[in-house]
């Protein structure tokens, strides 16, 4: 009887202690996130009052509002921003519009994802399933550039955009990125080919299938997990590509990506946090619903990208 | 016939990855201002690089990157490692939660989350500044992005928190890695939680640390957005990075030649870290014959 009270305090403790360091743990990688999130729906202008309201009194959608265009932002926002700049012009903003970034990704990254597999599949597959010389030499190719540093290509692929008339066009991204996403998603596939069965392949072999149609037929069919994996990497990858986009969208509106929009955003209207918050807000809620809603297939593909090869 | 498979992403891959380095090699020995035509450009030799390391700013970012990678690489490792050991130890229905957290921080792009931290450490209304002021430590908030050591040290918080979570993933895979019965005998033997840490968990997760540890140095190496976002190189120069140089050389200065010899350095210092990286784990990289 006495040890059992003892034990259950022990256990009592225990969650305690467990509870808290969970919170902890949660507040130190949400926290940050929640801020932005709070000031993202105060009234323009309250971000700033000092001490700050952990959650807005009045909250509004107003900030939302204005990042997709629904709202000009007026006349008496940009006095406002004259006023802090020290200024008194009052000039008239046009519309902003944030979704055009967010279609500009959405497009980028779903052609590079797709891109990305298509090529590192059939480059997996040989890795993984054909005889051939070279095989690991050829593996140890694609992936080694995996590791490059993106700085030292940006340059000459600026150049190669400009001369094939490319610059200012979502191609200048999609292309670069197809070829920096293959060495995660050919090495993350290359593993899942050489995890399924051989019977498969060699009934296959039997029935006249040549290596191209085992490849459509059998090994694609079987590896919808693994393509999934893979396509996820190299979707968030090409959305978080800052680098090449800042460089070859050259300040064009209507091409720019969501990192390159964001940072322009807060460029032009630095004293807007409400919808510089807003803009993170919405750039961000994708990509974490993406990574919380597969979080089995990113971690997996994490650990096998960089710790266990 | 196999090749055939392997052409096209070898093709990509070549293009614009390894035509470019050896590009960059080539633009680094040439006189390029407002053109990257080296043809017909005045071949200077080592000049740029010589210009590049006897300037202030060479030897600023140099230092600044080295000792940003030092910094956020040590910090990422300690917080990522008690992260990892304290999902691994929590009850099941907690380690869901954590594990589902740590996996937001690696999903923000770098330049989003420095946009993010700008906010935080905002000179009039950052939380930061705020909470500080409110336990009574300073009395008005610190420019944490305008003064010198601040700023360095601010980005580094801000890398920290976005890549300790990363960390924390990967070791926890190496601790679940680790034979449950190694930790059965320790106990039976009598061995108490620190010395089971010391003695038996850490030594066997010591080469998924070192693994670790290499590949996120591949990447502060190279650091930028967190830079370019956060403060833009400043104040003046003090928390510009290699890479960033290299890209205002690039595309604000349009000077190729010495960003290229800028580039040229970070790409060196990456290949010296991932010769050790890839001797590491190419071990693993095997496939049926």
């Amino acid at each position: 009887m006495n040890e059992q009270s003892s034990n259950g305090r022990r256990d009592l403790k225990r969650w305690v202690l467990e509870g808290l360091v969970t919170l902890a743990i949660v507040g130190f990688c949400l926290g940050p996130l929640y801020w932005i999130f709070a000031t993202s729906f105060k009234q323009m202008g309250t971000e700033y009052v000092i001490p700050p309201e952990f959650w807005p009194s009045r909250p509004t959608l107003q900030a939302y509002a204005v990042i997709l265009g629904i709202q000009a932002p007026g006349a008496e926002q940009a006095s406002q921003e004259g006023a802090l700049k020290g200024t008194t012009e009052v000039k008239a903003s046009p519309h902003l519009n944030f979704l055009i970034p967010v279609r500009n990704s959405l497009i980028v990254s779903t052609t590079v994802a797709a891109g990305a597999l298509l090529l590192a599949s059939l480059a997996a597959y040989a890795i993984s399933r054909l005889r051939f010389r070279w095989k690991i030499q050829s593996l140890m190719v694609l992936w080694v550039a995996g590791l490059l540093p993106a700085v030292i290509v940006i340059a000459p692929t600026f150049v190669l955009m400009r001369s094939l008339n490319l610059l200012r066009t979502l191609l200048a991204m999609i292309l670069p990125n197809i070829a920096y996403n293959i060495p995660l998603t050919t090495w993350l596939l290359a593993v899942y080919f050489s995890q399924l069965p051989w019977e498969l392949e060699d009934a296959a072999k039997m029935d006249g299938y040549r290596p191209l149609q085992i490849y459509r037929k059998v090994i694609l069919p079987l590896s919808t997990p693994g393509l999934f994996s893979a396509g996820i990497f190299a979707f968030l990858g090409s959305w978080g590509e800052f680098m090449l986009a800042s460089a070859v969208t050259m300040g064009v509106m209507e091409v720019q990506t969501v990192p390159v929009a964001i940072l322009n955003l807060s460029f032009e209207y630095r004293y807007q946090w409400t919808w510089i918050s807003a803009a993170i807000c919405l750039s961000v809620a994708l990509m974490v619903l993406i990574a919380l809603v597969f979080q089995r297939w990113v971690i997996q593909g994490l650990t096998a990208g960089s710790v266990k090869y | 016939m196999a090749v055939l498979f392997i052409i096209p992403a070898l093709i990509f891959v070549t293009l614009f990855m390894y035509y470019p380095i050896v590009q960059t090699f080539i633009y680094s020995f040439f006189s390029l201002h407002r053109t990257a035509d080296w043809l017909n450009a005045q071949f200077v030799g080592l000049q740029n690089y010589i210009a590049v390391m006897k300037s202030e700013a060479f030897r600023g970012a140099f230092g600044f990157t080295l000792y940003y990678t030092v910094m956020t690489v040590a910090f990422e490792l300690a917080i990522g490692l008690g992260m990892a050991i304290a999902t691994f130890s929590v009850h099941p229905r907690l380690r869901g939660i954590l594990r589902a957290v740590l996996v937001v921080p690696w999903a923000i792009p770098p330049i989003v989350s420095a946009m993010l931290w700008r906010w935080l450490f905002h000179a009039d209304a950052g939380i930061f500044g705020y909470l500080l002021m409110a336990t009574g430590l300073v009395s008005r908030p610190p420019a944490f992005l305008t003064d010198p050591t601040l700023a360095v040290h601010s980005i580094i918080v801000a890398s920290v928190w976005k890549n300790a979570s990363m960390m924390g993933i990967l070791l926890l895979a190496g601790l679940a890695s680790i034979p449950q019965d190694i930790y059965d005998a320790a106990k039976v033997d009598g061995a108490r939680t620190w010395f089971r840490f010391r003695r038996v968990t850490l030594p066997l997760l010591l080469p998924t640390i070192l693994v670790t540890v290499l590949f996120r140095s591949l990447w502060a190496l190279r650091m930028f957005e967190e830079s370019y976002g956060l403060t833009g190189g400043g104040p003046g120069t003090t928390t510009d990075t290699l890479s960033t140089f290299a890209y205002k050389y690039f595309f604000t200065y349009a000077r190729f030649g010495v960003g290229s010899a800028y580039a040229m350095v970070i790409f060196l210092m990456v290949v010296m870290v991932a010769i050790v990286y890839v001797n590491r784990v190419k071990g693993n990289l095997r496939f049926k014959e």
